[in-house]
């Protein structure tokens, strides 16, 4: 009986793997078929005053004289050597490698990712799990209004206002620009503060949600009374019996959303001005960098997948009912 | 069963959508200034000058007839397009659902690939795609509205499809439609009398809040300078006048609002509608 249900696992494990190699092709793939399809002759607008000896030459590098597949593999075989292609520039002697560009540009993003999450964490657990045991009271009904309110506002409105009241009314902080963690963590974190309030605000509101409708059926179950009954503190309750069981649907929102910020910051970079990863990919597909787009949307893909990926296997480790539920 | 009083959001929020679309509607019949023509008597009014209740933008331009008449681009975008893609993703997760074997599998297979580029970064490609061809002159090819309708319902088939296919899985495994099939009723008329119109009422639910989603992608690619031409729409009269935040603030910030309430609006009825279906669903 154990053995079988290891075997089983491992199969589902392997086809999720397979399937989700699958995918990664048909994305890599779909996103070289996109890109070829973007209209205009991309190489007089990366080389606006090139000759026809130049241009034809950048034709040949970018793969644009093969078809659609040899230009897919040889894109591949850079890429997964780690050859992500060339940001080409007519100032900067011939461009730059794509690579270079992400490793400015990335770290700015995950930091953004990471202090979002962490700080939409921070709030939504205990507010989520307070308003689950005062479930109907007058603080519960308020306060999930208002959080009803908040997750509908866009978060660039979020931010803009906040670049209005702090940055410009108040004076408090700089609307603009990012200062690495190297130039000091007070100003890196002064500049900071209103892309993570812009972003979090929403998450807090979703997360808490989530959270409060998963505990309140948790508090429904029997273990629940049975340690009640046990004469255990409420507090106690809560947090070592009530807390995990219910908190598997937030942790896949929590992943998700983070995952999506990758490439899903780019307005909220835009409007604080951080140049961040988001920019650089917006910026690619602006002025037509055929590499850049291609590798950038790739990277994005991946870890997406590799995020959902983690999260379904955190899924099972964290919750044995729905290893049972799903062998069922 | 006495029948419930409706809360009081539900007026609030029909109240609004009922606005915007009258305004859609009728909003170049009222006596406002025109939303393009410049006042240079009044540049960057503050709120209630004489004239112009909003104030007016830095050309002069009357913010209150800018925000009707970008309510109208605004409305038809999301509405457009989240009506496409639910035809269209119902019509493929349905069929999927039902046919099961290599149709499901492939239609799967593409709403997995689609999901798997995050929303804001697949509306940018598509966008380039449906673009004119010259990146430095966006008003060459197709009219701007049309590029973002397109964009935005390549993007949110899959969303709406996958859930078309999972709640027509999951009805059709219910009681009623194994009694309808071992009676002999056709697979087709089946599949309209029973599956479709179950399926429908949580794609409207989900349609609401999609719709929503599409109003603020649509103010975010404005914000990346991809949206509508400037003025055009609630996003790019937040866009173009952003660099005033300083000076003008309200012009950035009343259509940011009038982009909040609608989306409020909307997750209020998609919630709304969602709770009405739970309680139809438990009754069953």
């Amino acid at each position: 009986m154990h053995e079988t249900m290891t075997v089983s696992k491992v199969r589902g494990i392997l086809t999720n793997l397979v399937k989700m190699i699958v995918v990664l092709f048909l994305v890599t793939f779909g996103i070289t078929v996109l890109v070829r399809l973007l209209p205009g002759d991309p190489v007089s607008t990366l080389l606006p005053f090139g000759s026809p000896e130049q241009l034809d030459a950048l034709r040949a590098e970018l793969g644009l004289d093969k078809n659609v597949f040899q230009y897919y593999f040889s894109w591949l075989g850079d890429f997964v050597r780690g050859d992500f292609g060339t940001y080409y520039s007519t100032t900067a002697d011939g461009g730059t490698p794509v690579s270079s560009m992400i490793a400015q540009t990335l770290p700015r993003t995950l930091l953004l990712m990471l202090y979002t999450t962490f700080v939409s964490l921070a709030f939504s657990i205990p507010l989520g799990i307070l308003l689950a045991y005062r479930a109907q009271t007058r603080l519960d009904k308020t306060v999930s209004n208002v959080l009803f309110g908040l997750s509908s506002i866009p978060n660039f409105a979020i931010g803009l206002a906040l670049a209005y009241l702090l940055g410009v009314k108040l004076d408090l902080l700089n609307p603009v620009g990012y200062i690495p963690i190297s130039e000091g963590l007070g100003e890196h974190i002064k500049s900071m503060i209103m892309p993570v309030i812009s972003l979090s605000l929403g998450t807090i509101a979703t997360f808490t949600r989530l959270l409060r409708v998963d505990t309140i059926s948790t508090l429904k179950e029997d273990f629940v009374t049975m340690a009640s009954s046990k004469g255990l503190s409420n507090r106690w309750i809560l947090w070592r019996h009530v807390f995990r069981p219910s908190s598997l649907t937030l942790l896949t929102s929590a992943a998700l959303t983070m995952a999506s910020l990758i490439g899903g910051a780019v307005v909220i970079e835009s409007v604080f001005a951080l140049n961040g990863f988001g920019m650089f990919l917006a910026m690619s597909i602006a002025v037509r960098q055929y590499l850049a787009i291609q590798s950038l949307v790739a990277l994005v893909a991946i870890a997406f997948i590799l995020f959902n990926l983690i999260v379904d296997v955190f899924y099972a480790v964290i919750d044995p009912r729905v290893r049972n539920h799903r062998g069922a | 069963m006495a029948r419930k009083r409706k809360p009081i959001g539900y007026y609030l929020s029909s109240g609004w959508l009922y606005l915007c679309i009258f305004m859609s509607v009728f909003g170049g019949l009222l006596p406002l200034p025109k939303w393009d023509d410049n006042d240079f008597e009044y540049t960057g009014a503050g709120l209630f000058t004489p004239g112009h209740i909003l104030g007016t933008d830095y050309d002069g331009a009357d913010l209150l007839s800018q925000i009707i008449h970008g309510t109208r681009n605004s409305i038809v975008i999301a509405f457009v397009s989240v009506a496409a893609a639910m035809l269209i993703g119902g019509i493929l997760g349905i069929t999927a659902a039902y046919r099961r074997g290599w149709v499901d599998s492939i239609v799967t297979m593409y709403f997995n690939v689609t999901l798997s580029i995050p929303t804001l970064v697949l509306v940018l490609v598509m966008v380039a795609v449906f673009s004119s061809p010259d990146p430095f002159d966006p008003s060459g090819g197709m009219p701007r509205v049309l590029v973002l309708i397109l964009s935005l319902t390549f993007v949110i088939i899959p969303v709406l499809g996958r859930l078309a296919r999972s709640s027509a899985l999951s009805w059709t495994g219910r009681d009623f439609v194994l009694v309808a099939e071992s009676m002999g009723m056709k697979k087709r008329s089946i599949l309209m009398t029973h599956i479709v119109p179950n399926v429908v009422p949580s794609m409207m639910s989900v349609g609401f809040l999609a719709a929503g989603v599409v109003i603020v992608v649509e103010g975010g690619l404005s914000i990346l300078g991809v949206g509508t031409n400037p003025g055009e729409s609630w996003g790019s009269i937040l866009a173009k006048n952003r660099g005033e935040i300083s000076l003008i603030p309200h012009t950035t910030l009343i259509p940011a609002l009038a982009i909040a309430l609608t989306v409020m609006s909307l997750n209020y009825f998609g919630d709304y509608f969602r709770e009405k279906i739970d309680g139809r669903e438990a009754r069953i």
